[in-house]
């Protein structure tokens, strides 16, 4: 990123201080517990940058490529603001290339569809003024160890619909970390598919700041032998009135293994929140695993937290039926790990999208559906 | 058409049935009751072939063959249905993808050209107007919200659909209320037929008053302990199954 502005050198420069206090995450950090990076990153370039590429890019979006000197106001006012994990310092620390978004007040811009490619530390920023919408469609095709970070501040009245593509990339290191800021009235709806990588972590701290600001995050993690995927979500509704739901679901064939953390805060006086997490893994494979950890801290008295996980095999009594009705097993069994998977799917209301992600699902399915 | 000789079987190690003899002709309808724990429920399992319900000795013969080494779904193909106590509710499948992709895989196992979408809908509709089944039940996930009479109705709708040559019915009237069940036994009733034969499992004699069967049995700790014709329900009515079931011991 710009290499001058002192403005970004000392905002990186505390980036920098936070990671080195800390270091590269590793398996006994609590929130790192199923996911150790410090040996899977070892030998990793430091200084390589990341590749980015927007594909599709709607009428009167305005995008800034971070690499550039004199950034505009909206960059300044918002690039590496808020709050940054470990591994997001880092990437701000690092980055050195990278693009910012923005969608102008009232804008009701279509999709703008962009991919990471190569290894090394990336940025991105994206903007939604007041009442404006976007569709944003990443896809995540990263090589080696590859450390990104996206910043989404979403206005009052905005609605961002974020879909992450990762599929299966069977040596690279993906880390991503997601920091969003909703405003009053505004929506921020998450869709992920994963197919798993050699490791993969996507960790989201979604802060609902304004009243009636919510979050829907959803995914399917369909994981072959050998992968691994990581998803980590924090959301804290800061306000009253404020509303999130997590729906994830896991199928691990082969050796995979999948993950879910997710936890959910409720500040002091944010009377009025409501939050629901569900999060269920099918275990296809006998060395399959998923690690499914719900966290509450609930600093207020009047709110509705509810949340649920289960692992488990296909549910015998509905195999048995099936087979009683003269469906052969196997195409027994993909009726329903597709029908587990669905309820996700079919909750993504853009319908090209949904046909995306499913078309995904698909691909991925054979593979996750052996032992 | 289905002969059971002297059939042991055990669920987790444990012995249920006992030595049952049982043979059913086609276009006969035999009706099987017990008490609670007699090892009617096993005996459907065992016929439909659930996982974990073993035969230890015996032997059932289907038309000649031996039901016993089909795999679950080869005997659903070749005829034999099981209309269930407690249908399973599957969310994410709807009721009539369900129907078409049953129906196609029994066609596909015995060698019959599949339907598509359209051949289903119009075979269903036939057959769901006089169960009362509604387009707006085909379209909701399997069971599903459906009522304890809606689901009863759709496995006779499935019986219906699939025709089968053995149906066994397991305590289809269990849990229905009067006019559920008169709905439910009509459908039954309308698919009585000279080539099918049918077991009706029930605990209770009111089901036989709308579905009269041929013959009755009494199962009790794992054996057929009485027999008899039409009338014996009714015996069973009055005097209870100790009368029957001690007489027997």
């Amino acid at each position: 990123m710009s290499a001058s502005a002192t403005w970004l050198d000392e905002r990186r420069a505390q980036a920098r201080e936070r990671f080195a206090a800390q270091g590269v995450p590793h398996r006994r950090i609590e929130d790192w517990k199923y996911s150790d990076l410090r040996p899977a990153v070892e030998g990793a370039n430091d200084d390589a940058a990341a590749a980015w590429s927007i594909r599709m890019r709607p009428d009167g979006v305005e995008v800034f490529d971070l690499a550039q000197v004199d950034a505009p106001d909206w960059v300044r006012a918002h690039l590496g603001t808020l709050p940054q994990s470990v591994m997001a310092s880092a990437s701000l620390a690092q980055a050195r290339s990278g693009f910012a978004v923005r969608v102008p007040r009232n804008l009701a811009a279509g999709t703008l569809d962009f991919e990471w490619k190569g290894a090394g530390s990336g940025r991105a920023l994206i903007v939604l003024e007041e009442g404006a919408t976007l569709t944003l469609c990443e896809n995540t095709r990263t090589v080696g160890f590859a450390n990104l970070g996206v910043e989404a501040i979403v206005g009052a009245n905005a609605q961002l619909t974020h879909v992450r593509i990762a599929s299966r990339a069977t040596a690279a290191v993906q880390v991503e970390e997601y920091a969003v800021q909703v405003a009053r009235d505004g929506l921020y709806r998450a869709h992920l598919f994963n197919g798993g990588a050699k490791l993969s972590r996507a960790e989201f701290q979604i802060v609902l700041a304004g009243t009636n600001a919510r979050a829907a995050l959803s995914g399917v993690s369909v994981l072959a032998d050998g992968a691994h995927a990581d998803v980590t979500t924090h959301i804290t509704h800061a306000v009253g009135h404020t509303e999130s739901t997590q729906l994830f679901k896991k199928v691990a064939g082969g050796a995979s293994r999948a993950i879910y953390q997710g936890r959910i805060t409720v500040e002091q006086g944010a009377d009025k929140s409501d939050s629901r997490q569900t999060a269920k893994a099918l275990l296809m494979g006998v060395r399959a695993e998923a690690d499914l950890k719900p966290e509450l801290e609930i600093f207020a008295d009047d709110v509705k937290c509810a949340h649920g996980a289960a692992v488990g095999d296909l549910d015998a009594d509905s195999l048995f039926y099936l087979r009683a009705r003269g469906i052969p097993e196997a195409e027994a069994r993909n009726l329903l790990v597709h029908a587990f998977l669905d309820e996700v799917v079919t909750g993504i209301a853009d319908d090209e999208m949904r046909k995306f992600v499913r078309a995904m699902v698909e691909e991925a399915l054979p593979g996750a559906m052996l032992p | 058409m289905l002969e059971i000789k002297d059939l042991h079987a055990a669920v987790d190690g444990k012995e249920i049935l006992k030595g049952l003899t049982l043979s059913i002709e086609p276009g006969q309808v035999h009706a099987i009751m017990g008490p609670n724990g007699s090892g009617k429920s096993t005996l459907s399992y065992v016929l439909a072939g659930r996982a974990g319900y073993e035969v230890t000795s015996g032997s059932i013969l289907y038309n000649g063959r031996d039901l016993v080494a089909m795999p679950t779904e080869e005997r659903a193909a070749q005829g034999v249905f099981l209309a269930m106590q407690y249908p399973v509710e599957i969310p994410g499948v709807t009721t009539l993808t369900f129907l078409k992709t049953a129906l196609n895989a029994q066609r596909r196992a015995r060698g019959e050209k599949e339907l598509d979408a359209m051949s289903v809908l119009k075979l269903v509709r036939g057959k769901a107007a006089t169960l009362k089944v509604t387009e707006e039940m085909l379209k909701r996930a399997l069971n599903v919200g459906f009522s304890g009479g809606e689901k009863k109705r759709l496995e006779i709708l499935q019986m219906a659909l699939f025709e089968p040559k053995l149906a066994i019915l397991d305590e289809t009237d269990s849990g229905l209320d009067i006019d559920a069940l008169k709905l439910v036994a009509e459908g039954v009733n309308a698919q009585r037929s000279p080539e099918r034969a049918m077991l009706v499992i029930t605990h209770y004699q009111r089901l036989l008053d709308y579905i009269v069967p041929d013959r009755i049995h009494v199962l009790a700790r794992g054996r057929i302990v009485a027999e008899g014709g039409k009338e014996l329900a009714h015996e069973l009515e009055a005097k209870g199954y100790e009368h029957i079931v001690g007489k027997a011991a």
